[in-house]
């Protein structure tokens, strides 16, 4: 644009192009230039076709204040010479003159060039702001913010991640307890607290994320993206929230089972440490193992011989009673003596059973009337012993610990009989 | 003033033929677009320059919904007219 086509030049260019001398060209761009001098005086406006319109435009006059004594003066109306390019020669020029420019004034250039990206990218402009007129652009541009905002954009994330990682470190705090709830099967009393502040840390966690999203969305308008990730956080947070309530009343449903794997697994346990006290006093402990592994084992058959004992002894049983039921009363007492010694007193807690106590300390569930008749002060109906009986846990010799012995069955008897 | 009526004036001013005239008018804007296009200003002796100047970007207001955005920088046509010129049509 420092170029400057002289008046000289453009005459030359002229006269090669019209093929005509170059004096010739002179009298006619003399022509030209008085001829367009004296029109605007006259018509005030003269158009050039392949141009544009000269006009002569008047300036009212006005009032201002002179700088130095500050006294108001008028400032008397004048004529200016304005250009009005022509539409295809405007077009022409901000077309083709923009793109060159942009190469020759790069650096200047270079926030412009940015703004035409983001238009691009966020306005899908594409081409159209070259080519279009001022004021599409205007439009079409609108949903695309200043640059400045461009920078708070780019924070944005930075403060999101924060938001992010808050949740994260929240989960795992949902997870321990997840993971405690199959452990800590026993204490049921104990749990039930545990759950609560379950419950209570999701509804803790939501306002969290309401107050990050509050401050974020002052800040700016344009978070199409935060708002995804708040999405996606609350759609992880509900997950949970899910998955927890699932546990709790999954582990509510099936407490009783995993109880039993529960006790099982620790009875298994308290057998080795059970038959290490039996093998201190005597020899019983080999035997008393050997029976052990027995019913270890064959845990069914044992189950069948009962049953099978039960019948033909039932008979023999019958008999019995006629004799024993008389001096049961009587028998009671000494019963209770028969047992050596007291190995611990077990409390009864939900969901725990004789039998289980039995198998727990015996070996095996069917030797719970024992228990029954240690504790028949205490107990009223073996199938449903109040929760909290202190219960004594009596060792059993190697002749009671017979499943065919007569004393065992006549107990059982009784035991069975008690159950209402 | 129309083209038309200019010519008639550069006609009588000059004594070459209307065809001619127009013509040379003709070729003359030809050339002027060309080399503004090119980047260059042109020089009407004794009246004034045409050159093409850069209009930055600027931030406009949507009067309607106040939307801020950016008008992207483009170029313009303009004339200059040499003092002289100015000074002559100021007063008539």
């Amino acid at each position: 644009m420092a170029d400057k086509l002289s008046w000289s030049e453009l005459r030359r260019a002229l006269a090669q192009r019209a093929n005509i001398s170059e004096k010739d060209a002179n009298t006619f761009l003399t022509a030209f230039n008085a001829q367009l001098l004296e029109a605007l005086k006259t018509e005030k406006q003269v158009k050039i076709n392949g141009l544009g319109t000269f006009k002569l435009q008047a300036v009212a006059p006005r009032k201002s204040v002179d700088v130095t004594t500050g006294s108001e003066i008028t400032i008397e109306g004048y004529n200016k010479v304005s250009f009005v390019p022509e539409a295809g020669v405007k077009e022409l020029i901000e077309k083709v003159e923009a793109g060159e420019a942009v190469e020759a004034l790069e650096p200047i250039q270079k926030l412009g060039a940015q703004a035409d990206e983001i238009v691009d990218i966020l306005g899908d402009l594409g081409e159209l702001p070259k080519e279009e007129k001022a004021e599409e652009p205007v439009e079409e541009a609108a949903p695309v913010e200043e640059p400045k905002e461009e920078e708070p954009k780019e924070e944005e994330p930075k403060e999101e991640e924060p938001v992010a990682e808050e949740p994260k470190e929240e989960e795992p705090v949902v997870e321990e307890p997840k993971a405690e709830e199959p452990i800590v099967a026993e204490p049921v009393i104990a749990e039930v607290p545990a759950d609560e502040p379950k419950k209570e840390e999701p509804v803790a966690e939501e306002p969290k994320e309401e107050e990050q999203k509050e401050e974020v969305e002052p800040l700016i308008v344009l978070e199409k993206p935060a708002k995804k990730k708040n999405y996606f956080l609350r759609a992880l947070l509900i997950f949970f929230i899910i998955l927890l309530i699932l546990c709790v009343v999954g582990y509510f449903f099936l407490r009783k089972q995993v109880c039993e794997w529960f006790d099982i697994l620790k009875e298994k346990v308290d057998k080795i440490e059970l038959f290490n006290k039996c093998s201190a006093p005597s020899e019983e402990v080999e035997a008393a193992a050997a029976e052990d592994e027995l019913v270890l084992e064959v845990p069914e058959e044992t189950a069948e011989q009962v049953a099978e004992s039960e019948a033909p002894k039932a008979e023999v049983q019958k008999d019995q009673k006629a004799e024993a039921k008389p001096v049961a009363t009587k028998k009671e007492e000494p019963k209770k003596a028969k047992y050596e010694e007291l190995l611990l007193t077990e409390e009864i807690t939900e969901g725990s059973r004789l039998a289980w106590i039995s198998r727990k300390y015996y070996g095996h569930p069917d030797y719970w009337p024992y228990l029954y008749d240690a504790n028949r002060d205490r107990i009223d109906n073996p199938s449903n012993v109040p929760v909290g009986t202190q219960i004594r846990v009596p060792k059993l010799t190697k002749a009671q610990r017979d499943m065919t012995s007569s004393e065992y069955l006549r107990l059982k008897e009784e035991a069975v009989a008690a159950i209402r | 003033m129309l083209t038309k009526e200019f010519i008639g004036l550069i006609v009588s001013g000059s004594g070459l033929s209307k065809k001619d005239a127009e013509q040379l008018l003709a070729t003359t804007t030809a050339i002027m677009r060309e080399n503004l296009m090119d980047g260059k200003a042109i020089q009407l002796q004794g009246l004034g320059t045409l050159e093409v100047k850069e209009r930055k970007e600027r931030t406009i207001v949507h009067p309607r919904t106040g939307e801020r955005t950016i008008a992207p920088s483009k170029n313009q046509l303009v004339f200059k007219a040499t003092a002289n010129v100015k000074e002559e049509l100021k007063k008539l």
